[in-house]
């Protein structure tokens, strides 16, 4: 009686917890999400830009755009700080795992959240970059810094191929780990367009919008990652939530009956003993 | 004169979004001046500042690197940051400053020095437009 007692008390005292996290990631969540809407703007007005200046120019080309023979990969793998969020941190990192499992030689790795840098550092991977903590509250400056280096290091020919790894918020319930590509670019040719004066040239213009494209693309990402991060973590506490409120129920059904079984045999034996003395 | 739609967006948020008569920026070639009525015209930004005339009044914002496009029924100016000079918080800006110059004595590969370069150049273009205001 006594060992169930006990175990209702640290059933009890972990729902708590349970609770408790809960109702901080729903309310994270609602700030991310916020943040995540507040961004798209941006994304998208850089990106229409881009599509028409390569719209508005035939024979545009930039190092950006042009495909080449892919010998070198670059990883760019946002995943959360913390665990206790289900199934969050290792379906994206499953999928980055899955995503070069036909190459010859593992990608270069830039890791976004200390959960991504574990895995990487673990499997000897060559990682370029790490940044931990920063997906609450990544500021446009950190973005632009993770973008830098991978389109530097796409300039100088260190890689060929681009890649960014994030979960994509569908709704409270659902979110999908994403593969994107980044690097080199793809662009859409509009339809309509309007003339343009770019100054001094359409390229010089283009190149200098590329790292900010690049930027808010990592910007987006992270803000969508980590309020997805926050509705996995939601879900997988109220779930551990209910689950504590069903094993306690079960424990006092045991413990009432217990309980009252001790009590009949008390009982009978106070009887049983009267009875003897009669 | 004639105002004209300006939105003026950063990766956080649309900064602003609203009439505006005149507008001054920096481009990576030179000072641009926009009316109501420019033709459409898309040019870089660098770290610098711009002024936003408002209901006769030049507003001055600090901001660094972007670009601005100016098409018939808008213009947008996109950009990483931006602040307008009053209320850049100068004790964050100074501090900033001294992080930068930290790193840049401290810098081991180009990269790093070229970031803390680039952190200094926005620490120092946001304390100058404070103290332009």
């Amino acid at each position: 009686m006594k060992d169930i007692k006990r175990r209702i008390k640290s059933v009890g005292s972990t729902r708590q917890i349970t609770k408790a996290m809960e109702l901080v990631s729903s309310s994270k969540l609602r700030k991310a999400k916020q943040r995540a809407e507040q961004a798209r703007p941006y994304f998208n007005e850089l990106y229409k830009s881009m599509c028409e200046i390569v719209s508005a120019n035939t024979d545009f080309s930039t190092v950006f755009t042009v495909k080449r023979e892919v010998k070198h990969r670059l990883f760019i793998v946002v995943a959360g700080d913390r665990g206790l969020a289900g199934g969050y941190n290792s379906n994206i990192l499953k999928l980055a795992a899955s995503a070069h499992s036909s190459d010859k030689e593992k990608p270069k790795v830039i890791a976004v959240g200390k959960k991504a840098i574990e895995y990487f550092s673990k499997r000897d991977y060559d990682i370029v970059g790490i940044y931990p903590n920063i997906a609450e509250n990544i500021k446009p400056a950190q973005a632009q810094e993770i973008a830098d280096t991978a389109v530097e290091m796409f300039r100088r020919g260190e890689v060929d191929d681009v890649q960014i790894f994030f979960t994509m918020f569908v709704s409270q319930l659902t979110q999908e780990p994403q593969q994107m590509a980044v690097l080199p670019m793809k662009t859409q040719k509009l339809e309509n367009y309007g003339t343009m004066t770019y100054d001094p040239s359409p390229e010089a213009v283009f190149d200098r919008i590329v790292p900010k494209f690049m930027a808010s693309l990592v910007q987006c990402a992270v803000v969508e990652a980590y309020a997805s991060e926050q509705g996995a973590r939601r879900t997988a506490m109220e779930s551990a939530t209910d689950n504590a409120d069903a094993m306690t129920e079960k424990l006092s059904l045991l413990y009432n009956r217990a309980r009252q079984a001790s009590i009949t045999q008390e009982i009978s034996e106070i009887v049983s003993g009267a009875n003897a003395l009669e | 004169m004639m105002p004209f739609r300006l939105q003026i967006i950063t990766p956080e948020k649309t900064f602003f979004d609203g009439e505006t008569e005149q507008i001054i920026a920096r481009t990576t070639v030179g000072d641009v001046g926009i009316l109501n009525g420019h033709e459409p015209y898309c040019a870089a930004l660098g770290i610098g500042q711009m002024r936003v005339m408002i209901d006769g009044q030049f507003k001055r914002a600090a901001t660094s690197g972007g670009i601005i496009k100016v098409s018939k029924e808008k213009t947008v100016i996109l950009v990483q940051s931006c602040e307008w000079a009053d209320e850049i918080d100068v004790d964050r800006a100074e501090h900033a400053k001294q992080v930068a110059e930290d790193r840049i004595k401290a810098a081991r590969s180009d990269n790093d020095l070229q970031l803390a370069q680039a952190k200094l150049k926005r620490a120092l273009n946001r304390i100058d437009a404070a103290n332009l205001r």
